[in-house]
This record gives structure tokens, sequence and C-alpha cells, in this order.
């Protein structure tokens, strides 16, 4: 059974400065591979400037990868054209980081999540509302913020509403990038929470992107770790836990202050 | 007061401003280019509330002016005929708005004439010029800051958007167009053009080139804005939901630049309107017999008008109140996206 | 140093495109200098013709351009036609004139500005402050053209000043004394009108300014020391605000030239900016080009100006330049 999502060797250049010529080139992926099932989650643990927002942005054919292909459901995504990735990408979704910023502030929340309608092109306008109120019930905002503007809601109701919008076109694969790490502790576990149900009903795939273990540990199965733009060390998630091997693993695992690591033993804060 | 309410009250001023201007017709009591050449120069009337006889009158009375005796050009009142004003009088014929064909004026009077703000050579009233010429003078800068928004906006949008060479060509063309006093450009661009043309032909020039002169301000600032939005997440989601080009800029990016647009648009109108009076002024924007407030104010430049009728200046203050409504409008708004900042230098930069 | 380098070459780029750009608008531009001569039915189309090629309008457009360029390098700005001279000194004395008038306006201005702005920002919102905005939010509300022509007329109703020109009838039997009064009596009217149209702007900016630094800790910490208030406002807040006021004061030096344009045409004082829009009418094709050129070099070399001035006083910007 060929897993949802194969990338392999994904590199990517970012010309640095103001030339526009690849020579002087930043390198943000360095031949990244991985591969998730269908249903189950894989955390992308790194911290700050290791790739992994270029490495989402990448999968959710947002930006061009340099070289290398990215699997989707036996598609190389990677090589099609631009007509052909528009096909594709309502089937990958992206949740970002800041709320603030993924939202348009002056929209209101109904807009937003029938926005994904609207740019398809698809139902008529009363259909959208309809559709649009009961994806709002599914991450549980209430149906009287609909017709609240984004700014006027709080962070966790606000990245609620970006899962909703990520939901509209019903895509196989969530890519949250760092979508949690924003948040409050407290709701950051009501989300964890709702994440869990909705792959549960839905039948999701995630790619869920942090730089936080202890997040990592609740939320996936698999875990992969990134460094400077490659994956140093992958597998599944209580096997990573209990015997980090790289460096790297081992420094992201000290500096979450929840999580300490005891010879066998996972003691969890 | 909070900025909404300042808003709204410059906002209420200016549309009253130009409600009074676009209803010229009706507040003149004549009509602009009706000559009499009986009356050249004639002072502004005293408006009395009591004759010389001591009696009180209810509707406000003047005297006709004659000449002194022994005198070219001394005016006196003749106290022997009291003329009285009359309200919602019926006078000449004009078109409301261009459309509306009537014959009310605010005030008139039978028998003299009533110069409110006096006459100038050829005898023709000057309140009604002033009225009648602000029309054009105001059109002219509405119709100039539209164009120059409408390219600024437009340019503003295809360097930030599109980035690259474009970008850069169109930055160094702005900035060249920045670097250029606008006075010098306005009148090298006016005068350049052919100069003896028919009125409307004038008007429509001088409405063009004041377009052409101030788009690289407005571009620059839109290009700001365009720049930052552009990489918000917001349109990244939406290209993620296979947004295109199009959509992005009309949905997401033309709002924001909206309160830009504004602003800016608060700040030059009355300077458009300025730079067509100073053309009019100097003989290169709007002929006669159509007037403008800058062509009325041509005649200051003769040495014995400036001496003798001071009251061919009035013009010149016609403006001021439209410079207040529109600065502090400007100043509400600025309000509103710099709510601390003291100084908006958009309007005068350094650089 | 190099930053400086690539501005100053930024600015020689500017003026070869100004240049360049006047010189291609005359000519898409229809009529020149001599059409008004072919009207005149006295003047035979030969003569024309002849003066035509005397002046080489008849030559292809860039073959004029590089004759221009190169009477630019040696000094020269071409020749006008409707003086029937050489351009530069033609500018030059023009210039002077103007200078005279816009040198003496901008330190009157400065000189009003900067203490009015301090004492404004000191006095934040209380009545000082309030006084001051409100008058120079009245005087900004009222154009150029409107304060001078105003001018004008309160000058020609009283009779204290002469309503035009730089210098009576009979100037040259004057002594030094009375000559140095007649022209000063000349100036005074040009002169108010240009520091009443640009004191709002300065007063606000220095205002904005100050204000902004007064609210600094290390001002508080320097107060606290018992340092007199005057000393606080001028050797400390000032410096601390120097900065924007600095630039603003490159760009007053720009435009020293070209901002007093529409004074001198209404108040007929014999400067650059009558000249100019002479000779843009007249089609004076040298003229134009030359004074354009020489105002748009005071432009860039005052914005230069600032940026040399704001490198000598704000050590911040010395360090910054030499890491680069």
């Amino acid at each position: 059974m060929q897993p949802l999502l194969r990338v392999e060797n994904l590199v990517k250049h970012y010309a640095a400065g103001r030339s526009a010529s690849l020579k002087d080139k930043l390198t943000a992926l360095d031949g990244v591979s991985l591969s998730i099932p269908s249903g189950e989650t894989l955390a992308l643990v790194g911290e700050s400037g290791s790739g992994k927002s270029t490495l989402a942005l990448c999968i959710a054919c947002l930006e061009p990868p340099t070289s290398g292909s990215i699997w989707f459901e036996g598609i190389d995504a990677a090589a099609l054209g631009e007509n052909q990735q528009c096909l594709l990408r309502p089937q990958i979704q992206l949740v970002f980081q800041d709320p603030a910023s993924s939202l348009n502030p002056r929209w209101t929340a109904l807009d937003i999540v029938s926005e994904p309608f609207l740019v398809q092109g698809r139902f008529t306008k009363p259909d959208r509302a309809v559709r649009a109120l009961q994806l709002l019930d599914r991450v549980a905002i209430p149906r009287k913020m609909a017709a609240r503007r984004a700014d006027e809601l709080s962070g966790g109701q606000k990245q609620r509403l970006a899962i909703a919008r990520a939901l509209a076109l019903e895509p196989k694969l969530l890519i949250l990038d760092e979508a949690l790490s924003a948040l409050d502790c407290s709701v950051q576990a009501q989300i964890s929470n709702l994440l869990l149900d909705l792959q549960s009903s839905l039948g999701l795939t995630y790619l869920f992107i942090t730089h936080d273990f202890a997040m990592a540990a609740h939320m996936a199965d698999q875990i992969a770790v990134m460094y400077q733009g490659r994956i140093v060390e992958s597998g599944p998630s209580e096997k990573i836990l209990s015997s980090p091997n790289h460096e790297a693993t081992r420094s992201l695992m000290a500096a979450t202050p929840r999580f300490i690591e005891t010879p066998g033993v996972l003691v969890h804060f | 007061m909070t900025q909404r309410r300042k808003f709204t009250r410059w906002l209420i001023v200016l549309v009253t401003l130009h409600g009074i201007i676009a209803a010229a017709g009706f507040f003149a009591p004549y009509d602009p280019v009706e000559q009499d050449r009986e009356r050249p120069y004639f002072p502004p009337v005293h408006i009395h509330m009591m004759d010389t006889q001591g009696h009180f009158h209810l509707r406000p009375v003047f005297y006709p002016l004659r000449l002194r005796a022994g005198s070219f050009d001394q005016y006196e009142e003749d106290t022997a005929t009291t003329v009285p004003l009359k309200f919602f009088q019926r006078g000449a014929a004009y078109r409301l708005l261009g459309i509306v064909p009537s014959h009310l004026h605010l005030f008139g009077a039978t028998g003299a004439r009533v110069y409110l703000l006096g006459s100038d050579a050829y005898g023709r009233d000057q309140l009604s010029r002033i009225l009648y010429g602000g029309q054009v003078s105001l059109l002219a800068g509405l119709l100039g800051a539209t164009v120059t928004l409408f390219l600024g906006a437009l340019i503003g949008m295809a360097a930030g958007y599109f980035g690259g060479w474009r970008d850069e060509l169109l930055m160094r063309i702005a900035e060249l167009f920045l670097a250029l006093p606008w006075l010098y450009l306005l009148f090298a661009l006016r005068a350049f053009l052919p100069l003896a043309v028919s009125p409307l032909e004038a008007f429509l020039l001088v409405v063009i080139v004041i377009g052409m002169v101030g788009w690289a301000r407005p571009a620059r600032l839109v290009r700001g804005v365009v720049l930052s939005v552009k990489e918000r997440d917001f349109v990244r989601a939406a290209r993620g939901f296979g947004a295109s080009d199009v959509y992005l800029l009309r949905r997401h990016i033309l709002p924001e630049t909206a309160s830009v647009l504004l602003t800016q648009a608060a700040i030059l109108v009355p300077q458009f309107v300025l730079a067509e009076m100073t053309l009019s002024f100097l003989g290169l924007g709007v002929p006669e017999p159509m007037s403008s407030w800058g062509n009325l104010l041509a005649a200051l430049q003769q040495y014995n008008v400036l001496v003798s009728y001071w009251w061919m200046y009035l013009p010149a203050l016609a403006i001021v109140p439209f410079f207040l409504g529109y600065l502090s409008l400007a100043s509400a708004l600025q309000q509103r996206t710099r709510p601390y900042k003291i100084e908006e230098k958009s309007s005068w930069s350094p650089s | 140093m190099r930053y400086f380098i690539r501005r100053a070459l930024h600015a020689v780029f500017l003026l070869f495109g100004v240049s360049l750009l006047t010189f291609l608008f005359s000519a898409l531009t229809p009529g020149n200098y001599f059409d008004e001569m072919r009207l005149n039915p006295q003047i035979s189309p030969e003569t024309v013709a002849a003066l035509r090629s005397q002046y080489q309008l008849d030559r292809p457009l860039p073959v004029r351009y590089a004759h221009w360029l190169n009477a630019v390098a040696h000094g020269q700005l071409g020749f006008s036609f409707a003086y029937n001279n050489p351009v530069a000194p033609l500018l030059w004395a023009r210039a002077r004139n103007t200078l005279l008038l816009t040198i003496t306006a901008t330190l009157l201005a400065w000189l009003v500005a900067l203490p009015l702005g301090v004492w404004s920002a000191a006095s934040f919102g209380r009545a000082p402050d309030r006084v001051l905005s409100w008058t120079t939010a009245t005087l900004l509300v009222v154009p150029d053209l409107v304060l001078a022509l105003g001018l004008l007329i309160l000058a020609v109703r009283t009779g204290w000043f002469p309503t035009g020109g730089l210098v009576s009838v009979g100037f040259d039997e004057l002594s030094v004394s009375h000559k140095l009064r007649d022209i000063a009596l000349h100036m005074t009217l040009p002169v108010v009108s240009l520091v009443l149209a640009t004191l709002p702007m300065l007063v606000r900016h220095v205002r904005a300014s100050v204000a902004d630094v007064l609210d600094a800790p290390f001002l508080r910490a320097a107060a606290g020391h018992g340092i007199p208030q005057r000393k606080l406002l001028y050797r400390y807040a000032l410096r601390a605000a120097a900065n924007p006021l600095i630039s603003l004061f490159g760009f007053s030096v720009g435009t020293l030239l070209s901002g007093s344009l529409l004074v001198e045409v209404v108040m007929s004082w014999p400067g650059l900016g009558p000249l100019l829009l002479e000779s843009i009418l007249a089609r004076d094709l040298y003229v134009v080009i030359g004074g354009v050129l020489l105002s748009m070099l005071f432009l860039v070399g005052g914005s230069l100006f600032a940026d040399i001035l704001l490198y000598l006083a704000d050590p911040r910007i010395r360090t910054a330049a030499s890491a680069k």
C-alpha cells in the first residue's frame, strides 16, 4: 500500500542577497526524503532555520523545488505544470503558524472559510454560506462569531478558523506549520485534541511541523528530525523519544522544557 | 474628538462647500459672462438693514452706485433710490449641474445690479464668476487627482506585485519624476503643448498635465503596501486554493491600498486645484471667457488693478476653505493609520 | 565613503536623465523659437532658415544633444535665442538674485522655526503650543499664491514697500548705504512671503522631532541631574532630534533655486523664476534646459549635502557606514 505522500531527495536553493543568479545561494533543503502513510501523522521536528517551512511550502506546491520529487498518491507533483498543479493543490492544505497573518483581518469569519469555495468557483452563494457554517461547527466556533471580523477573534479561535478554512476543499493531507506554537498552553491542548478528532473522523493525514518534542509526542505516529536542511533521524515516535541517536535530536529534546529524558522512562510534565 | 467623528465632520464641511459650488447657478445672482459695460470695476455694495432715513427694513437694502460728480472712477451711493434685496428671485436661466434647467436664484434685485463682491473691467459680477469659476478649478483638481491616483495605483501595483526588472525600471522613472520640482514640470509640460486652444481643450490639457505630474509619490506608497501585503500568509493561503494573480490583486491587495489612496487624494486635490489656479493665473491654463479662480486673479497682474480695485483679490480667498477642509480630512485619515506619529511627511517629503 | 561615491554617481545619472528628458521633450513638442519669426511677414523665410541653421536647429536631435553635451563639458550652456546671449552668464545673473532672496528667507525661516518648534514641543498640549499649532495650521491652509498676492495688495495699499523689481529707478545715484537699504526694502515682501510659506511646515517638523525625543529616558536622567531647562532643550534634545531636521535642511538647501518661482513672478523679482517662465513660453530651448539643470543641481546637491551633514553629525551613521 503506497504512502499518501513520499518526498524523494528534495533540494531547494534560494538566491541570496540582491543577485538574481544562483551563484550565492542559500540551501534551504539539501536532499530531504520522507514518507507518510495515509491516515497517519508525521511530526517534523527541528529548530528555526532548519528548513521546515520551506519543506511545507514545497509540498503544498506553493514554491517550486530546485530538484527532487514529491509523490502524492503516486503522482509527482513537482513535475507537473502550473495548471495541473492547481488541480492538485486543494488536496494538500497548509495551516500557518500565525493566524493574525494567515487570515485577512478585515474579512469576516464566514468569508474567510468560504474563500476556498469562491476561488474554486464551486457552489452558489447561499450554498457556500451553509457549508461554511458547517465547517465552523466542526471546529467548534459558535455560529454567532461567523459575522465577526477575523481580528476580533481570540488566538485560539483564529487558529480554529484557519483549520476550518483548510478543511473546506476536503484535502487529504494537512500540513500544520507550527500551527500551535503561537498559542497558550491550554489552548494548544484544546486544538491538538480537535486535530486528533478531525483526523479520526475525516481520515486525514497530517504533516505536523513543530520545534516542540512534547507536542510531537502527543500528536504523531512517526517523528522525523530536521537539521540544516536534512532529515537526520526518523522513525516511530516511541523509538525516537526513548533512544535519540543524533546530536540535533538530543539538543532539541533538551530544549523542550516540559520534557525530561530519563533512561528508559519518559517523564511528561 | 475621535478620529471617526473628525473625519465625518470635515467630510460634511467639504460636501457642503462642493455643493455650493456645484449649485453655482442657484447661488450666483447673475450669469458669469453677462457683461455690463456701464458698470466697470464697481466696488462691493454695502448691504444695509437700516436706511438713511432711519427706517429699519426686514429685507436688506442697498443703494445703487453712481459716479461721483466730477470724477471718472470714484463711486458713491445714490441714497435717493432704495433697492431691496429679494430672495429666491427669478433671474437668468441656467442649468443646475448642467442638466436641470432653472430660473431660480438665491437672491437678486430689480432695478439695479447687486454686486456683492464687486465687478470687473467688463461689469461682470465677481461673485457669480467666483462661484462658476470654482466649478472649473475644483473639477480640474478632482479630475487631475483621479488621473494621478489611477496612474500611481496602476504603476505601484505593477511594480510591487511583479517585482524584478519591471519594479526597478518603474521606480527609477518615479525617482526622476520625484526629483524634478513640480512647478517647473507643470509649466514645462503645459507650455510645451499647444497654447492657443479652445477653453475645453485647454481644460483637458490642464487636467492631463496636472495628472501626469504627481503620480510618482502615490505609486511609491502603493508599491510599499503591495510589497508588504504580497508576502502575507493569507495571500499565500489563497494561492494555495488556486487563486489567480488577478483575484489576489483585486480582493486582497487592492483593498489594502485603499486607505493610502484615500489619504493621498485628500492631500492631492487641493494641491491640484492650486496648480490649476497657478497655471491659469500665468496664462497657461483655462482661457477667457471660461472663468476659473486662476484667471480671475490674472487681472491683478495689472498695476492699476492692484492699486485701486482690491476686491479683485477675493477669488484667491475662495480656495482657503477648501484647503482647510481637505487638509483637515487628510489629517483625520492619517490619525487612523498612524496614531502615534505626530507629523505625516507624505505631503512634503525630503526624499 | 563608497556610499557617497555611489550617491554622487547616482546624482550625475539623474542630471543626465533630466537633460535628456528635457531635450527629448522639446523635440517632441510642436513649435520652436523661430515659429514666431516665421509668422512675421517682414522677415523672409530664407532669413529664418539661415538663423535656424546658425543655431543648428535643423540638425537631428542626437547631434544637437551631443553638441550640447560637448559645450557643457567646456563650461558653456548654449545660446539664448531671445536674449541673443550665451546662456550661462544670463542664468548666473538671475540665479544670483534668486539666491539672495532664498538664502535670506531660508536662514530666517530656520532661525525662527527652531526656537518656536522647540518651545512648542516643550510646552506640548499647553497654551503656547496650542496657539502656535493653531497659527501654523492657519498659515498652512493659505497657499503661497494667495499669500503672495495678498502681501502685494497690502504693500500697494499702504505704500510701505515697493511692489516689484530689485532696485528703484535711480539706484545708481544712491550712496552705498542707501543702495543697501533700497535692495532690502525691495526684498522684504518676497522674503516675508517665502518665510510665511515655509515656516509652518518647518515649525511642525521641529516640534514633532523634538517632542518625540523629549520622552526619552536619557533626557529625564539629565533633568534629574539638575541641568537647566534651556540647556536641556537645546543642547540635549535638539541634538538628539537633529537627524530628520538635517534631512529637512538639506531639502531646504535643495530648493534654494526652485522654491521661489511663483513668488518671484508675482512680485516681479528679477530672478531665475521669471526667466524660466519667459523662456518656456518663448521656446528658448537652451535657457530652459540650462535653468532646469541648474535647479536640479541644487536639488541633488542639497540631498547629498544633507547626507554628508548626517554622516558628520551622527556617530551611529559613521560606524554603520564604516562597518559596511
